[in-house]
């Protein structure tokens, strides 16, 4: 039998608030075990959560981002369960009224457009963090109360590939946004995958498994696409999918059991009476919103309409500062984009590579690689020149037009000059000339060089080419003479 | 609605984390049929369950969220040192083991 | 019984400020009444950090109202350096790091913390026998409760052994107890005063309260707590007021409403009798005096309502009590986190607790939820609304804050009432509308004390105390030590 995958994704952002979510304990990671935290992550009694402005203005972005309708009044609620990493015995989560609601995300897959729905994103707490010894268990509550968004997905993805593109691009929404690293290797963004099959045609939904422990990217379509694998050879031996959670072992490329899902634990959610209702402000609302970056599909359509292939974008896109710089460029009204793009994304960045830099590190502005990129493409200077400069701009910051001057590097484009040298260049070299008449084509190299060679390696060559050819004819038209 | 039965009780009990010492399961199921009759008084109360559930004692505009500012946080020796149960400036247990609560190992 | 202790903050400020007595002799004369303390009143006491604090106040200026006097705290008060157990086992050894607002503000305002005072175990209760310590009796008969929760805090005042206690009142556990032991109980606005630092018990029904021995005490008193608190986001950004001036100026509201109701279901005649001189005093001061039909369905569903709500909100407010981050270690060898947990929970909660504890949580489970806590939810939600129309004509609501005396301490029973009275219950309204109340003295029967409450509009606190002082001016008892009788 033919089976559809039913795919929903549920992810963790962590956001990155310069305190925590309930707590104004600095949300500082890589410190000493048990040093990031105040009185209310340790859950003392008596202590209250207070709810930290930046974690609700960087959720609204988000859910803006994916076109969600933000509630302008904010609620928490407790979960409740028992667990060491969960001091309060409850977490303080949006169960009844998230943040975020119906929003939704195009992917193009394909060359073609794909709508998946984003159901909720819900503000939480994260947990303190667990060591595991050989017969003990340690905390460290530093991490506890750092600000998560939970982001859930609608179940409509329908392959590994769906999942993973899904992933990606809410990675780069969160990181263009500067709210969240992003990194799911060490944990800033966290993904849970529910997934099931069902017969093709059917509307129902079969039983769905958990993966978890997706820590990079390309392990969601791997993980997806083995339990797509996995269920229907299980289905198609008569057999019936059991609801577990299962988690994705990188060594052996397959998911396996964790546990099965039994007696689910009853959380026994309701409102946190410590927070009562926030009415957000209009004002609040709308400074978070007209204070986000642009997105990167809003420069997928612009770098589109500059001319630039869809690769040459994408190379652009991994880097948000390389983005940001190449659009900075574009406002200075540079004029051949595709020179620039080549300058930036081949020269510098492989310089940037090869030294270990950064592109803030650069000596130069924008201005500086406009001006270049223009030399370039108008043909005032050639490719060999744009290196040598770009070089002296890189190693010792020095402004482009000035080392054109300096090294006297200006080609000599003006029609009367090319004129000029070419005569001369013709004058004293009449044998090449009746060689190329005669048909030696490779004459005409040799007559360029010279014109070269007279105008000190400053005339433009393809001007000279064109000179010297109006001025002898074709090759060979001699050649029986 | 759940049946309130002694195993209830128990599992009630097990799930808020501690023990009942004998004979209290007993009064508790009574405590329950007391409660339960109570629950079918509410019910009575005309217009009862129109009413929007009530949390906050009275809803006043509020608006003020937290400045994202952090505060020096606890020297962690200090932090630490109400714990009865600790190695350094960690909190020590018995080894966790499994995954009760769909929280991912690390 | 003491020199200084017996009188109150106004008197005591006096002479301080004169110079005819210092903080340090108070601190002494009240570190002395603890010691002579006969009913239990008190869990850790600081009296080396109070001389300490004593001896730095060398002078007290005319404004400083409240400096240089030692006040008391309830144990859900957390309180840095001193040990704060909330009366329970579970938290026998905790040092809290810090100070509740509660405690920070009166000490800002040079007040003096001297002992820490025993309550119903995690204030869940209403006698006053329940703690880890046991029984705290009644100033004027050992043999009867003094009322709970806050049971030490009531004793203490009432015994003269300092004339301000921190309280917490989630029901009545204030204004109850000040009933029973003749002193002034006040239970401000939910949100007026900063839980920051109160152990919490039901949240949503939680409120600072305290203790004095008059009420123009209460009202300085309530100036210095009150205010907004950036480590409580339920503190209310309303403006402080300065609450002494609406009762040196006798500003109160004019319209006095009682419950029908309640008159004809009281029993106790000496109470009646006091209760209706009362309200015939108001309208011969030219108060209006309305009775209100306030439907007695509502006043049947106090008990229920109360008792599902705290006990469900109170299961997740004590699940941070596991004997991990602070609190006495789980005894035995334990092999997984859960039999330490279970073990620590097991022997530092009473039976009570676990009892109550059990119905919370199964009336928090997702399939009782709707049935159970939401319908105590809206229950709550018919008696608010049904109060605010009675506030929308009505200023205040004068009830008496007990019906009879102090009950025998072997006659109490742990289990859920069968058969509620709602008289016991009916201050448990000022908290599920978060209003302010407060009760002060109305009479005595058989030598043993009854009070009479007052309760407003919210955040009219001013004019609630207001107005018990003129019921203090007309009834005569203030300032009162009691005297055992038994």
């Amino acid at each position: 039998m033919e089976f559809e995958p039913v795919i929903g994704v549920e992810i963790h952002v962590e956001l990155k608030t310069k305190s925590k979510i309930f707590s104004q304990a600095p949300c500082t990671f890589g410190e000493e075990p048990n040093s990031q935290t105040v009185l209310f992550d340790w859950a003392f009694p008596g202590t209250l959560p207070i709810v930290n402005k930046e974690a609700v203005s960087y959720a609204i972005k988000i859910c803006t981002a994916l076109h969600m309708r933000i509630d302008h009044t904010l609620y928490f609620d407790r979960k409740n369960y028992f667990y060491p990493d969960l001091p309060k015995g409850y977490q303080i989560t949006q169960q009844f009224r998230p943040i975020g609601t119906k929003g939704e995300i195009v992917l193009t897959i394909g060359g073609k457009e794909r709508r998946i729905g984003v159901e909720q994103a819900h503000l939480e707490e994260d947990t303190a963090k667990q060591i595991h010894l050989n017969d003990i268990s340690l905390l460290n509550f530093n991490r506890c109360g750092t600000p998560l968004l939970e982001i859930v997905s609608l179940p409509d993805m329908r392959s590994g590939e769906e999942a993973m593109k899904y992933v990606e691009a809410i990675r780069e929404i969160v990181t263009y946004l500067g709210v969240s690293d992003g990194k799911m290797e060490n944990g800033s963004m966290r993904c849970d995958i529910n997934i099931s099959l069902r017969p093709k045609g059917e509307t129902a939904f079969g039983t769905k498994c958990e993966c978890k422990n997706l820590n990079t990217i390309q392990n969601i379509k791997a993980a997806v696409d083995y339990e797509i694998k996995r269920q229907s050879e299980i289905l198609n031996a008569g057999g019936k999918v059991e609801q577990e959670t299962r988690r994705y072992d990188e060594s052996q490329k397959k998911t396996v059991l964790m546990r099965k899902k039994t007696n689910a634990i009853d959380y026994k959610y309701f409102r946190e009476p410590n927070i009562v209702p926030i009415d957000l402000d209009e004002d609040f609302i709308y400074d978070a919103v007209h204070s986000m970056n642009k997105l990167p599909d809003a420069y997928r359509k612009e770098l589109a309409k500059k001319g630039l292939d869809e690769y040459q974008i994408e190379e652009l896109l991994k880097d948000q500062d390389f983005v940001l710089f190449f659009e900075g460029c574009l406002d200075l009204a540079v004029k051949n984009p595709t020179t620039l793009w080549n300058l930036l994304m081949v020269d510098v960045l492989g310089y940037l590579n090869k030294e270990e830099k950064k592109l803030k590190d650069l000596p130069f502005s924008k201005e500086q690689l406009v001006e270049l990129s223009d030399l370039l493409s108008q043909g005032k200077i050639n490719s060999r020149q744009g290196k040598e400069i770009l070089l002296s701009m890189m190693t010792e910051g020095k402004d482009p037009l000035q080392l054109v001057e300096e090294k006297g590097l200006e080609q000599i484009s003006d029609q009367d000059e090319v004129e000029k040298v070419v005569s001369q260049c013709l004058a004293q070299n009449a044998q090449s000339i009746s060689d190329w008449k005669r048909g030696k084509d490779r004459a005409l190299g040799y007559l360029v060089g010279q014109a070269m060679k007279i105008s000190k390696g400053k005339i433009n060559p393809a001007l000279a080419k064109e000179k010297i050819l109006e001025k002898i004819g074709e090759c060979g038209s001699e050649k029986d003479k | 609605m759940i049946k309130v039965t002694k195993e209830i009780i128990d599992e009630c009990a097990k799930n808020l984390m501690f023990e009942l010492a004998p004979g209290q399961r007993e009064l508790i199921l009574e405590d329950f049929s007391t409660v339960m009759a109570q629950i079918d008084f509410l019910k009575s109360i005309p217009g009862v369950d129109e009413a929007e559930p009530m949390t906050f004692p009275y809803r006043e505009h509020q608006k003020i969220l937290r400045e994202d500012k952090p505060v020096r946080p606890l020297p962690s020796k200090e932090a630490i040192k109400n714990s009865p149960t600790r190695l350094g400036n960690q909190v020590k247990l018995p080894k966790v083991v499994g995954n009760k609560n769909d929280q991912v190992d690390e | 019984m003491t020199k200084w202790m017996n009188k109150s903050i106004s008197s005591l400020h006096d002479l301080l400020v004169k110079g005819k007595v210092t903080a340090s002799e108070l601190v002494e004369d009240c570190i002395q009444a603890i010691g002579k303390d006969r009913c239990n009143s008190f869990e850790a006491t600081c009296f080396d950090k109070a001389r300490e604090e004593a001896k730095k106040i060398t002078s007290v200026k005319e404004e400083e109202y409240l400096k240089g006097i030692p006040f008391l705290a309830k144990d859900n008060f957390s309180t840095r350096g001193v040990e704060t157990t909330g009366s329970s086992k579970i938290l026998e050894g905790y040092v809290p790091l810090y100070d509740a607002t509660a405690v920070s503000r009166l000490k800002r305002a040079g007040m003096i913390l001297v002992a820490k005072t025993t309550m119903d175990e995690l204030a869940m209760g209403g006698t006053g026998t329940t703690g880890h310590k046991g029984v705290t009796t009644n100033p004027y008969d050992k043999t009867r409760i003094v009322g709970g929760s806050s049971c030490g805090s009531a004793a203490a005042v009432s015994q003269g052994i300092a004339p301000l206690a921190l309280g917490s009142d989630t029901g009545d556990s204030v204004r109850k107890p000040a009933s029973y032991s003749q002193t002034v109980g006040y239970k401000a606005t939910w949100g007026r005063i900063s839980r920051f630092g109160l152990f919490p018990f039901a949240t949503s029904l939680d409120a600072v309260g305290f203790f004095t021995r008059n009420v123009k005490d209460a009202a300085y008193v309530l100036s210095a707590l009150a205010g907004h608190d950036t480590m409580d986001m339920s503190s209310s950004y309303r403006k402080k007021e300065r609450y002494q001036n609406y009762v040196l100026e006798h500003r109160t509201l004019k319209r006095v409403g009682y419950f029908k109701s309640v008159l004809e279901a009281m029993k106790d005649e000496t109470i009646k009798e006091a209760y209706l001189d009362l309200l015939h005093s108001l309208s011969e001061k030219g108060y209006e005096v309305i009775q209100y039909d306030y439907p007695e369905a509502l006043l049947d569903a106090l008990y229920p309502t109360y008792m599902i709500l705290s006990c469900a909100e109170s299961t997740s407010n004590n699940a941070n009590l596991d004997g991990i981050r602070f609190g006495p270690k789980a005894k035995g060898e334990c092999k997984t986190y859960e039999e330490y947990m279970t073990r620590a929970r097991t022997d530092g909660f009473s039976d009570m607790i676990k009892r109550r504890f059990v119905i919370g949580g199964f009336s928090l489970l997702s399939a009782n939820q709707s049935e159970m806590f939401n319908r105590a939810q809206r229950a709550r939600r018919l008696i608010v609304d049904e109060m605010n129309k009675f506030f929308d004509s009505i200023d205040y609501l004068v009830l008496p804050a007990s019906y009879d005396k102090p009950k025998k301490i072997g006659e109490l029973s742990t289990a859920w009432s069968t058969k509620p009275d709602f008289l016991d219950n009916i201050l448990t309204i000022g908290n599920f509308g978060g209003y302010p109340s407060l009760t002060l003295p109305l009479g005595v029967e058989d030598g043993l004390p009854f009070g009479i409450s007052i309760t407003g509009r919210i955040f009219e606190d001013g004019y609630v105390l207001s107005m018990g002082n003129e019921i203090e001016s007309i009834v005569k008892r203030k300032d009162i030590i009691a005297k055992e009788v038994k």
